[in-house]
């Protein structure tokens, strides 16, 4: 479980889908991401947890909030995230 | 009348006459036989007088010129009263021929004073001859009064007439040019008084018109004070025409003789006077010049000593003032004995030459008074003056030099002494004694550099000397104290070098010591440091609290110990080596007396330490052994335990892990019903809770384990927590799978799925799953997918159980669009917990996900774009008036402002809402 930052340069769209948050009991993680969009070349993997955006614990936050919170960042976008690592049993 | 006419011829032949006057008496008288009765009437008077005036000297007189003269005794006697000389002796008769004799003896005796008497006889005069007579008288008169006359250079007559005028010049009334008409007004007369006699007679009184009181007057005086008889009649000679030159002459020859001799006397007073006068005059000069000569010898004599004078001055000034004084001698006081000695040159030159002049012998000064004298004495004088000014001005020099050498003696002294001051103090500091090695090697710098400003004083110190030497050799008047003071600063200078010397010698010798005893200190600290590292690495080590898991290692502790032990022999000689450097050092300090501590600078360690820990360690060395052995012991009882907890583990392990096999097996060999799929994994379930207690043993062995601090267990690859995981795993997969088959007949039966197509999907599952793990990893998944879009073409053609609608979904979701995005959307949504993994239940989950009539998130977004005919964004108007107002409220206020193009105030963003609704938005 690792984790890493990346800084998005603005301005949006930035490419990746947002799924989950405390409504969906699901935690907020990517799910997708557009072909060369700046998630991807930011090396985003489809699956890993958003944990801070602009530098603000996710924890807690419904999709909404989450979202808003993202579209509110008109420079860069700033998110920690945590790589899914798959492991073996 | 006519004697009138007489008088007038007279007059014209006398006037005639009177021009020739000059010419001799005698032709005269010869052509002259007659005679002016008035002048034979003055004549007579006058000579008359004349001759009484003479004869009164012999006690006699005449009456009557031609009578009295008859027998010419009294004209003998007349004569001789006149010239002074004895006649011979007169005859005494009365005879005519003793008359005649005598008369003759008188005319011879006129005769021989060189007068020619021409046709004057004896006969004539003894007759009594009046014309003779006069005429014989007149000649006497001439010869005797007249003619010895001489004034400058003229005589006679003449000499008479310019001797008048030079006497009555001065007189303006009076003008005499001859011995007649001049002398009527009788002013002449008294002029010639008044000349002579001022006191007699008050001229200015005088008058022209008064003719005959004048030469009364004049006559009276004459007689009173001159001795002068009158000889005229005033008014006989007023009132001729032409007086009687011959009476006017005789009168006026005795004011002649009367005054001449008062002037030859005073002419010889003059004279004796002049040459008086002359004498005093020289004689003052000759006294003058003695007595200047004199001064100025003296003033030489007491000038030449000053001048020789060379007594040295102590200062400049007074110096100075003594070139002032000769300056002022020079300019002041020397100038008028120049003069002087000038005065007297020139006095003695007049005097000699008016000496000579005046035909006296030469001047000769006195002794030591001659010219010579002075002149010597003058030159003695300026000899000295020149030596003393150039004497004065090198002294001065001398002086000046002295001064300043002087000054600068004290100059240098004073610095040389105030730098010096305390030096002495400075050097013969013990300072070292007490101090550290950096400090003594400070010392020594600061000595060095002492000793080179030494080096530079020196200098200054030889300078100083040799001024005071010069001081000495030009004899300054303070040498005394310039010597003592410069003998002071070479003997401190001296001093100062010995002591130099032996501080330097001091310091190195201390520096070597204290060297030495650094480099003990160091070697000590050297040696020290790691001994006692070393130290108090033993002493950890052998406090060292171990924690030993296996017999290997506690024997190897055990062993470790025993090369320990070896070693102590060798670490005992090195701690004795190391304590005697520290003896060294004390015995260095005793035997040197140094005032320092032994104490080491370099090292902290102490011998005390050093002796405490070594025996400390020494203490520790058999306890070590002691704990040692014990652990020995129990590591061999955990190894019993660990055997007996292995034995269990590698049974209960395996079986574990068969019974979990054999569920995966029965889920995935899917053949018949679920039912009897479920009842064999309830049968399974039965069995492992019968299995239980062996785990409860195992617990209890591994709770001894646990408690004996039993970390591993080489005997065995299961842990507890391997079993106790395994068995909670078996656990939960007996009851999940349970459950998964609970839920796949309850899916079955809620979705219509018939069991042929769930075993389609189970086959297409199985057979991507590869490594049979009941999972599809993502790739095996996406290649499920792939070939289920043919499998359910196949089910369609099959059995046509699929929707149309929802088979194209299926197809529109895996088919073309299948790129990595759509994919891993696609596997976000079959494996949400991101595990990598499909189960098959996500994966039925999907499928009839993807097949059923749900509501998308897309579905929302064109329901919500129909509502906002087409709108990217919608107003909450709409919202109003299309929804319910409970719905429209919530919509209007989970909506977030639509930002996009186009957009307008109030618009809303559906689409982020509507994705977020299903926990999905696109950023």
């Amino acid at each position: 479980m690792s984790n890493y930052s990346v800084s998005l340069v603005g301005p949006a769209p930035w490419g990746f889908r947002l799924q989950g948050g405390k409504d969906f009991n699901m935690p907020l993680a990517i799910s997708r991401l557009n072909d060369g969009g700046k998630a991807a070349r930011a090396h985003v993997g489809i699956g890993d947890v958003v944990l801070t955006i602009d530098g603000i614990s996710t924890d807690g936050m419904t999709h909404l909030e989450a979202q808003n919170k993202i579209k509110a960042c008109t420079g860069n976008l700033n998110m920690t995230l945590q790589r899914d690592v798959k492991t073996d049993w | 009348m006519n004697s009138m006419n007489q008088i007038e011829t007279n007059m014209q032949y006398t006037y005639n006459y009177e021009e020739d006057e000059y010419m001799t008496q005698e032709e005269e008288w010869d052509r002259d036989l007659l005679l002016d009765p008035a002048w034979e009437k003055q004549q007579r008077k006058t000579f008359t007088a004349w001759c009484n005036s003479h004869l009164r000297k012999a006690g006699t007189q005449i009456e009557n010129i031609e009578e009295d003269f008859r027998n010419g005794l009294k004209l003998m006697l007349l004569l001789e009263v006149i010239s002074g000389e004895r006649l011979p002796k007169p005859d005494r008769g009365k005879m005519r021929f003793h008359k005649i004799a005598n008369v003759n003896k008188a005319l011879d005796y006129i005769a021989s004073k060189g007068v020619k008497l021409v046709s004057i006889g004896a006969e004539e005069i003894v007759d009594g001859n009046v014309k003779m007579t006069l005429g014989m008288i007149w000649t006497i008169i001439l010869r005797f009064a007249i003619q010895d006359i001489s004034v400058e250079e003229t005589s006679a007559k003449e000499g008479l007439l310019l001797w008048c005028q030079r006497k009555t010049a001065p007189y303006r009334n009076v003008n005499i040019q001859n011995f007649h008409l001049s002398w009527k007004d009788g002013l002449g007369l008294c002029a010639l008084i008044h000349r002579h006699r001022p006191d007699l007679i008050d001229y200015s009184k005088l008058n022209k018109d008064d003719p005959i009181g004048n030469i009364n007057l004049a006559m009276e005086i004459a007689e009173k004070h001159l001795d002068i008889p009158k000889m005229l009649d005033a008014e006989d000679v007023v009132n001729s025409a032409r007086p009687d030159e011959r009476a006017i002459m005789t009168y006026v020859s005795c004011y002649y003789h009367a005054f001449a001799g008062a002037q030859k006397a005073e002419t010889a007073a003059n004279r004796i006077c002049k040459v008086l006068a002359v004498n005093q005059e020289n004689e003052r000069l000759m006294e003058e010049y003695e007595r200047l000569a004199s001064e100025l010898l003296e003033w030489i004599r007491r000038t030449i000593p000053w001048l020789e004078n060379r007594t040295p001055e102590k200062t400049m000034q007074a110096m100075q003032k003594k070139l002032e004084d000769f300056r002022d001698y020079r300019r002041k006081h020397k100038p008028p004995k120049v003069q002087e000695k000038c005065q007297l040159e020139i006095n003695f030159n007049t005097l000699q030459t008016k000496l000579r002049i005046s035909n006296r012998p030469a001047f000769m000064p006195s002794e030591g008074k001659m010219v010579s004298d002075i002149a010597g004495a003058w030159q003695r004088l300026e000899q000295a003056e020149k030596g003393y000014e150039e004497w004065l001005l090198n002294e001065i020099r001398r002086l000046e030099r002295l001064e300043h050498l002087a000054e600068k003696f004290r100059q240098k002294a004073s610095t040389h002494e105030q730098w010096a001051y305390g030096k002495e103090q400075i050097l013969l500091q013990k300072d070292y004694e007490s101090a550290s090695l950096t400090e003594v090697r400070a010392m020594l710098r600061k000595h060095e550099a002492f000793e080179s400003d030494l080096a530079a004083h020196q200098d200054r110190v030889e300078q100083i000397a040799a001024i005071a030497q010069e001081l000495n050799e030009l004899d300054y008047h303070d040498a005394a104290s310039v010597n003592d003071r410069c003998q002071k600063i070479c003997d401190q200078w001296d001093s100062l070098g010995t002591l130099t010397q032996k501080r330097r010698e001091a310091l190195e010798r201390t520096e070597k010591l204290l060297e030495t005893i650094d480099q003990l200190h160091l070697e000590f600290a050297k040696r020290a440091a790691p001994f006692n590292n070393w130290m108090e690495g033993a002493m950890e080590d052998l406090q060292d609290m171990f924690i030993v898991h296996s017999i290997e290692e506690i024997q190897s502790l055990i062993s470790a110990h025993d090369q320990f032990k070896a070693t102590l022999p060798e670490a005992d000689g090195e701690r004795q080596a190391i304590l005697s450097i520290q003896n060294e050092v004390e015995k260095v300090i005793q035997s040197y007396s140094m005032r320092i501590s032994a104490s080491n600078p370099y090292s902290t360690v102490t011998v005390d330490e050093i002796r405490s820990k070594w025996e400390k360690v020494k203490q520790l060395v058999p306890q070590r052994d002691q704990s040692l052995q014990e652990e020995l012991a129990r590591q061999h009882a955990n190894e019993r335990l660990r055997r007996q907890f292995a034995a269990q583990a590698n049974v209960i392990g395996p079986w574990i892990q068969t019974k979990m096999e054999e569920i995966a097996r029965s889920s995935i060999e899917m053949t018949g019903p679920l039912e009897d799929q479920m009842n064999q994994l309830k049968q399974y379930e039965h069995n492992i809770i019968n299995y239980k207690h062996n785990i409860d043993k195992l617990e209890g062995d591994h709770q001894l384990i646990q408690e004996a601090l039993v970390f591993d267990n080489k005997h065995t690859n299961y842990t507890m927590e391997h079993i106790r995981v395994g068995w909670e795993l078996l656990l939960t997969t007996i009851a999940r799978t349970i459950n998964e088959v609970e839920t796949q007949i309850l899916t079955r039966d809620a979705k219509g799925i018939t069991q042929e197509q769930m075993n389609d999907f189970r086959a297409s599952f199985n057979h991507f799953d590869r490594d049979e793990s009941d999972n599809l990893h993502s790739d095996e998944f996406k290649a499920c997918l792939i070939s289920l879009g043919q499998v359910g073409n196949d089910l369609q053609r099959k059995n046509g159980l699929m929707d149309h609608d929802d088979f194209r979904a299926c197809l529109i979701s895996m088919g073309y669009d299948l790129g990595e995005a759509e994919f891993a959307r696609i596997m976000s949504l079959v494996d949400p917990n991101g595990q990598g993994t499909v189960t098959f239940q996500s994966f039925i989950d999907f499928m009839t996900r993807e097949t059923a009539d749900t509501d998308t998130a897309e579905q929302v977004i064109a329901s919500f774009r129909i509502l906002a005919s087409d709108k990217p964004y919608i107003l909450a108007d709409e919202l109003r008036r299309e929804l319910p107002p409970e719905q429209a409220q919530y919509c209007i206020k989970r909506m977030p402002p639509y930002t996009g193009p186009g957009s307008v105030p109030g618009a809303l963003d559906y689409t982020s809402f509507s994705s977020a609704l299903y926990g999905e938005s696109d950023l």
